[in-house]
């Protein structure tokens, strides 16, 4: 059974943003598009790099030639290293999805009893990864 | 069974392909691009030579030396010294010497020997006007590809050449590039810049291949013209694995720049891409040689050529290391070429 690791709160996790984490000596990024989270293992499966401090990104879908299409902006991750792109939901690569990928946790969010009696932060919850 | 996929022919009489030309061009003030390195030792063997005219020119020798000597059953032939069209300055020159030597070659080899295969030069320099050539011959009995220089000006992806690639599709002929205008006339020379020797720029000569070969598949002619067959005649084997390999790792990185390139760059390579043999490269350790040919998936995309009766012509008995296998053997002296040239005509369909 995974386990739950409390990250940060949803205030400190805004659209579009990041955030590392260390989950009992592995590192993750967690990732919030358009205010639904999502995690990935912080590795590259090519060469281990930290994948998760690369540019969040969108990138061009399938075309005719000379035709770009730009689109899932704030959806791709690109390596640091040598810009593999993957998909952050998911953690598979963009160029071959069955095969190149890397682990993705399933993320929740959990509100904090301790902060229910608040009712100025009753929206602020926990974005908790299983890992 | 032996397919030879380079055979250079001429005519003892020069004359047959200035006879075809138009009146103002017979007039002899345009002569073909030369450039700074002539082989010290000729480009032809010195035992090919007829006793009327230069190696080539005569059908009886080329049959004794060639076809009969190794048991060849099909040549496909490309011409001499003519490839210099398609880095000619005036464009309407090239165009009107393609037409030409087309015509010899239509009015002459094609009917001395059903073993003989034709090439349809073109002039890449003016797509359109070799477009027209394309529908012109190209039909022809016996035509079996388009031949263009591979020295150029841009590199062969570009889209101005596309209505080569297209008429080519239409009439089902691969499209080939054959070494020797590198650095000649209007074409580019290498990269690094001009060559002081033959030697040099001999063995240089695999850089355009690499330039058009990348060009092709980035720019998505395989994509835009799926039917399209492309050979590299004459142009080595041993840099192929690199290049496979670099396009494949750059694609994983660079992909989105080309969103048309929907797959691996080698394998569009594998499936649209041939290569001749001659000159056969010839490392010290047959092993190697061995290795190289599972590299480039030769028994796929390999096909045998003699180039004679060049100097640097290869003897399909001494071509490859004895341990090779029968199959692959097979392949390349003859399935692979079977496969990808239309050796017999389309049957005229039915009313």
């Amino acid at each position: 059974m995974p386990a739950p690791y409390r990250i940060c709160k949803t205030s400190e996790l805004l659209p579009g943003e990041k955030r590392l984490a260390h989950l009992n000596g592995i590192s993750i990024g967690v990732f919030n598009i358009k205010g639904e989270y999502y995690a990935l293992r912080n590795l590259c499966p090519h060469q281990l790099a930290p994948l998760c401090e690369g540019t969040i990104t969108g990138t061009t879908l399938p075309s005719p030639v000379g035709e770009y299409c730009w689109a899932r902006e704030g959806e791709i991750i690109r390596c640091p290293w040598h810009g593999w792109e993957f998909d952050i939901r998911t953690g598979q690569s963009v160029f071959n999805p069955h095969k190149v990928k890397t682990r993705a946790y399933n993320v929740t969010l959990e509100s904090d009893p301790s902060v229910e009696t608040y009712p100025t932060s009753i929206d602020d919850q926990w974005v908790v990864v299983h890992a | 069974m032996i397919i030879d996929c380079d055979v250079h022919q001429t005519w003892a009489n020069g004359n047959e392909i200035t006879k075809r030309l138009p009146a103002y061009f017979r007039q002899g003030f345009y002569s073909m691009p030369s450039g700074n390195w002539q082989s010290p030792i000729g480009v032809n063997r010195k035992d090919a030579k007829p006793d009327l005219g230069e190696a080539g020119s005569d059908p009886n020798l080329l049959r004794a030396q060639l076809l009969d000597r190794f048991g060849i059953s099909k040549v496909v032939l490309t011409g001499s010294g003519i490839l210099g069209l398609g880095v000619h300055a005036n464009v309407d020159y090239a165009n009107a010497l393609a037409r030409a030597y087309n015509d010899a070659l239509i009015e002459t080899w094609m009917t001395w020997d059903q073993r003989f295969f034709g090439s349809v030069i073109i002039n890449p320099q003016d797509p359109r006007a070799a477009a027209a050539e394309i529908r012109r011959v190209g039909g022809q009995d016996r035509i079996v590809q388009i031949l263009m220089c591979s020295g150029t000006r841009t590199p062969y992806g570009q889209r101005q050449y596309w209505p080569i690639y297209e008429a080519a599709c239409e009439l089902g002929l691969p499209v080939a590039v054959h070494p020797g205008t590198e650095g000649r006339g209007i074409a580019n020379g290498f990269i690094a810049g001009p060559p002081s020797t033959y030697f040099e720029w001999h063995s240089n000569l695999p850089q355009n291949y690499m330039g058009h070969i990348v060009s092709l598949v980035c720019e998505g002619v395989f994509e835009q013209f799926p039917s399209l067959k492309f050979v590299a005649i004459e142009g080595g084997l041993a840099w192929i694995p690199g290049v496979l390999w670099r396009l494949d790792k750059n694609w994983k990185a660079l992909r989105a720049t080309t969103p048309w390139l929907k797959r691996l760059p080698s394998e569009t390579i594998v499936e649209h891409i041939r290569f001749t043999t001659q000159p056969i490269e010839e490392p010290a350790l047959p092993r190697h040689f061995l290795g190289l040919l599972e590299m480039i998936h030769a028994e796929k995309t390999l096909m045998f050529s003699s180039d004679y009766p060049h100097w640097d012509n290869d003897s399909p008995e001494h071509l490859f290391p004895a341990s090779i296998s029968a199959e692959l053997r097979e392949r390349i002296f003859f399935r692979n070429a079977e496969e990808w040239y239309r050796f017999t005509p389309i049957p005229a369909a039915q009313p």
